[in-house]
């Protein structure tokens, strides 16, 4: 192996077989990758998704140029989180925020094209209609002929989409059997219904135009008759019943008729700013709102508050070195964290049964009443509490315990000699110390429970329901249940467009508690004077 | 060498290119059934999967599948045209499933219609439109413990009388219990006086006509409050209290549906299965739930998917098969004279028989939150039943009005 300098002119030599074969190996994935892609960008394109596939070409060939360009060589460091970044974080945000100004949802699940097409291929069997059986016959070339019974003892051929009167002689029809139906003509071969299902996939497409009415296959023993039920129009892209001569503009994304009657499916449109005015203008969503709020601000500062105190209160405590098995403690302490939240919160729903509930029987053998746990709405907040207080305080166990021990011992020499107590060492040395490490954390754990609809959704779901409220809010619903609730329980079925209007609204709130709380501790400014 | 690099990358891509695009070929060219079913049914589907390959050549997947999660993901996976060609789910489905567009319309004629149980049929009704077949029916009953209860009661004065008798809060002993925040399961209480959601006129349910705050199911409520007030049935009742204890042997009698009974019998409790006691005289009228299969709109495959329903699920044999496995009452008549003779099979089918089919329309939607909330409001004693009723159906009536 050559070592030394390299000059980007010359890296051939370099590499023995080891180098080779890495080489190898990259081509191999570079161009399987590129192979994988450019066959799923061909998919999309062909199902009309233009812009995906456009991303996806896009994405390869920087892919590619990254990879084997020694121009841009730095970009490799960077390029796959860049990819990911771009998949998890910044498509999901641009979707929502597409989302949050269309109807998609119940009523509005498929495109305009796909309704349009839906009532197309709709038919419709008149009065009159009729239904025929058929038996079907394979030419060597493997063309299809279908005869049917048009009435008994006679025969209709249906043929590359037309139907003529069969004549017996002269297409070789006998009817061995004596069902009605022929069993041979001439040379081609029967077919049985197992053989014919094998060939649904053409059987399906096939319409024969008899008259003014379509022949179609009803199942396999089975043609009928139908009519098309609609006609779109392009140029005034209006639908039209055949049967009525009504015709249906699209309007909120129904085809509308005249009189307002709706024809079902919807489809997705474009609604502007229509579920952000619902938010403020609908007094069934806005009157809980507020109460919601100043709960959800409630339930995040206080769950902070805590947490941090319990978690603080247990790392000065295993922090001194007086104390025996501090492992073992600390080992125990962090068991909460193990497990998973959604399981610990199950897991208490369980422990505050009002009726069989360990915490109550433990509140019977004090001789009290069962405690409504989670019937009422103060002990439901303070089940809430107990709960997110359990789960969250080996994180601020954890965290504080690493901020103390970077905390210089020289500090509280200095303070030892100067004669402070212990309190006035925690509250001026330690503290104020300890606040510099932890209170960005702090301020991330406020926006986290802010948002923590996993611990409310499980253990109360929001519940116990308010007296008078015209929608689903409850005494423990945060921001971010009450919206789940009003946008996929609020009885309007699943609404994908209000739910993404009414988290980027949320979006917003923390962002702005956010940067004002980092305004407020003035972390930045003492990080910058501790540095 | 980058010149060689690229060559490479390109003589790989195109290799690969053709590989694949080979293998794409040659899963576009076989035609596929894939069923989408929950735990409950797929035993009995997988023999009859088999013999459908058997015989026509095409291959069936059978793929489980939570229940709750049929629902969604092939509400979200249909109109991309990757959902599976049938599924298995509740009637109550439907509704939402055909205003979106989702579901096939099945065509049976005058004779196949009669060989159902009708009930089972107007579940999947839906616009005067039928869109699934049904393979189960259900309903809620009276299930009780025989060491406890030896002879169920006929009339709610007579629950109420046992169950006061055998009530004991500190001991965890009660005489009757149900989920009592729970619409499905208070329905028969609401229901037996005149209570309902939505009118049934025969074509469909309408949405405009709610009898939830009428007298009958104004009397339902306040004997649901008596029951909780009273500390018969305690506030906050779940599924999971009542059946653990019931399983515990500590309950004398609960009401739910057959899908418990297998429960019942490993716990190793004396049981018997009966109507639900008549409330003021009058009849309680559960809501019976159908099970069944529907067709996929946009599957490619209709017309053999139907050929899988007429051969397997609309036949008794078919439906004896999933019975076997999903012990609910058989929809097909023939198949439920079959094993009429069971006992259990036979109380619920009498209770069923009792019963209204619960709403389809996807106007039921607005029901069940709004409803579960003024439950619990009742059972709580917060609010006072006549007035929390009629909040329920006002609240109910503005959602609808407001649904785009």
């Amino acid at each position: 192996m050559r070592t030394g300098a390299m000059t980007p002119a010359a890296p051939a030599p370099r590499g023995g077989p080891a180098l080779a074969g890495v080489l190898w190996l990259k081509v191999l994935a570079l161009g399987t990758l590129d192979a994988l892609g450019a066959w799923a960008a061909a998919r999309l394109w062909a199902d009309g998704r233009v812009w995906p596939a456009v991303a996806m070409v896009a994405g390869l060939v920087a892919t590619t140029w990254i990879f084997t360009s020694p121009r841009a060589y730095p970009m490799r460091y960077i390029w796959p989180g860049f990819v990911f970044f771009a998949l998890l974080v910044i498509y999901p945000i641009g979707y929502t925020v597409a989302v949050a100004f269309t109807d998609y949802g119940t009523g509005h699940m498929l495109s305009k094209e796909q309704v349009i097409r839906q009532f197309e291929t709709m038919t419709y069997e008149p009065e009159d209609a009729s239904r025929f059986r058929f038996a079907a016959f394979q030419a060597p070339g493997g063309t299809l002929t279908l005869v049917m019974e048009e009435s008994p003892g006679r025969w209709a051929v249906l043929e590359g989409g037309k139907v003529r009167p069969a004549d017996p002689a002269a297409d070789g029809l006998v009817d061995e059997d004596g069902d009605g139906l022929p069993d041979r003509m001439g040379s081609r071969q029967a077919l049985a219904v197992a053989q014919l299902a094998r060939r649904l996939a053409e059987l399906r497409q096939m319409r024969w135009e008899w008259g003014d009415r379509i022949l179609r296959m009803m199942s396999l023993r089975e043609l009928g008759e139908a009519r098309h039920a609609y006609r779109y129009d392009p140029a005034s892209d209006t639908l039209t019943d055949t049967r009525t001569g009504t015709t249906y503009r699209p309007v909120e994304g129904y085809f509308t008729g005249e009189d307002g009657q709706r024809l079902e499916p919807g489809f997705v449109t474009y609604v502007g700013l229509d579920n952000f005015v619902r938010m403020v203008t609908d007094p069934a969503i806005s009157r809980p709102f507020l109460r919601v709020f100043v709960w959800t601000f409630a339930w995040a500062a206080l769950t902070v508050l805590l947490q941090f105190s319990a978690g603080l209160g247990l790392a000065v405590l295993l922090n001194d070195p007086r104390l025996k098995l501090r492992n073992l403690y600390r080992s125990v302490l962090i068991l909460p964290y193990s497990v998973p939240a959604f399981i610990s919160a199950l897991m208490w729903v369980g422990l505050l049964n009002t009726e069989v509930g360990v915490i109550n029987d433990f509140v019977r053998a004090l001789g009290a009443g069962p405690i409504p746990w989670l019937q009422n709405p103060f002990w439901a907040r303070v089940a809430l509490f107990l709960v997110n207080l359990w789960l969250g305080y080996p994180y601020m166990m954890i965290i504080t315990l690493g901020a103390l021990q970077s905390i210089p011992s020289e500090l509280y020499e200095a303070a030892l000699v100067d004669g402070a107590r212990p309190w006035d060492v925690f509250r001026s040395v330690t503290l104020p110390l300890l606040m510099i490490a932890v209170s960005p954390l702090l301020v991330g754990s406020f926006a986290f429970n802010f948002n923590n609809f996993n611990v409310i959704f499980l253990v109360t779901g929001g519940g116990p329901p308010m007296v008078g409220a015209q929608t689903p809010a409850g005494h423990t619903d945060i921001l971010i249940s009450y919206t789940y609730r009003l946008a996929f329980q609020g009885g309007q079925g699943t609404q994908f467009g209000f739910a993404s209007a009414i988290s980027i609204v949320i979006f917003l709130v923390v962002a702005i508690l956010s940067a004002i709380n980092f305004r407020m501790t003035g972390v930045f400014e003492k990080m910058s004077e501790n540095v | 060498m980058r010149r060689v690099i690229g060559g490479l990358v390109l003589a790989t891509v195109v290799a690969v290119a053709v590989v694949t695009a080979a293998a794409a070929g040659a899963l576009a060219a076989t035609d596929k059934l894939v069923i989408w079913a929950s735990e409950a049914q797929v035993p009995a589907l997988l023999p009859m999967a088999q013999q459908f390959e058997k015989e026509y050549g095409i291959k069936v997947e059978v793929t489980e599948m939570g229940f709750g999660d049929i629902r969604s993901n092939f509400s979200v996976s249909a109109p991309t045209g990757e959902g599976p060609d049938l599924i298995v789910g509740a009637h109550d489905w439907v509704g939402e499933f055909a205003r979106n567009g989702l579901v096939e319309p099945i065509e049976m004629s005058a004779a196949q219609r009669d060989a159902f149980t009708p009930v089972g049929l107007q579940g999947f009704t839906y616009g005067g439109k039928l869109y699934g077949v049904p393979y189960a029916i259900e309903a809620v009953a009276l299930i009780y413990n025989k060491a406890l209860v030896p002879t169920p009661p006929k009339t709610f004065d007579e629950l109420l009388t046992v169950a006061r008798k055998l009530t004991d809060r500190n001991k965890k002993r009660y005489g009757f219990l149900y989920p009592n925040n729970d619409a499905y399961h208070s329905f028969p209480l609401l229901s037996a006086n005149g209570g309902y959601i939505f009118k049934f006129t025969g074509q469909g349910f309408d949405p405009k006509d709610i009898g939830l705050d009428n007298e009958g199911a104004i009397a339902g409520a306040r004997l649901i409050q008596r029951l909780a007030v009273e500390g018969l049935v305690p506030k906050g009742t779940d599924y999971q209290t009542m059946e653990g204890l019931f399983l515990q042997g500590q309950v004398g009698m609960i009401m739910t549906g057959p899908w418990e009974i297998d429960n019942v019998k490993k716990a190793g409790i004396k049981y018997g299965v009966a109507k639900i006691p008549t409330f003021n005289g009058r009849v309680a009228r559960p809501f019976v739930g159908a099970q069944g299969f529907m067709v996929n709109k946009f599957s490619p495959n209709k017309i053999l998917a139907m050929e899988f329903l007429q051969k397997f699920i609309m036949t008794k044999e078919g439906q004896l098969a999933i019975w076997k496995v999903d012990p609910r009452i058989p929809a097909l008549k023939a198949a439920f004279q079959e094993v009429a003779s069971n006992a259990d099979v036979a109380a619920f089918g009498a209770s069923a028989a009792d019963g209204i089919p619960m709403p389809n329309i996807p106007e039921m939607a607005a029901v069940w939150g709004a409803l579960q909330d003024k439950l619990t409001l009742i059972v709580n004693g917060e609010q006072d039943p006549a007035s929390a009723m009629k909040d329920a159906a006002r609240q109910i009536r503005d959602t609808i009005a407001q649904a785009k």
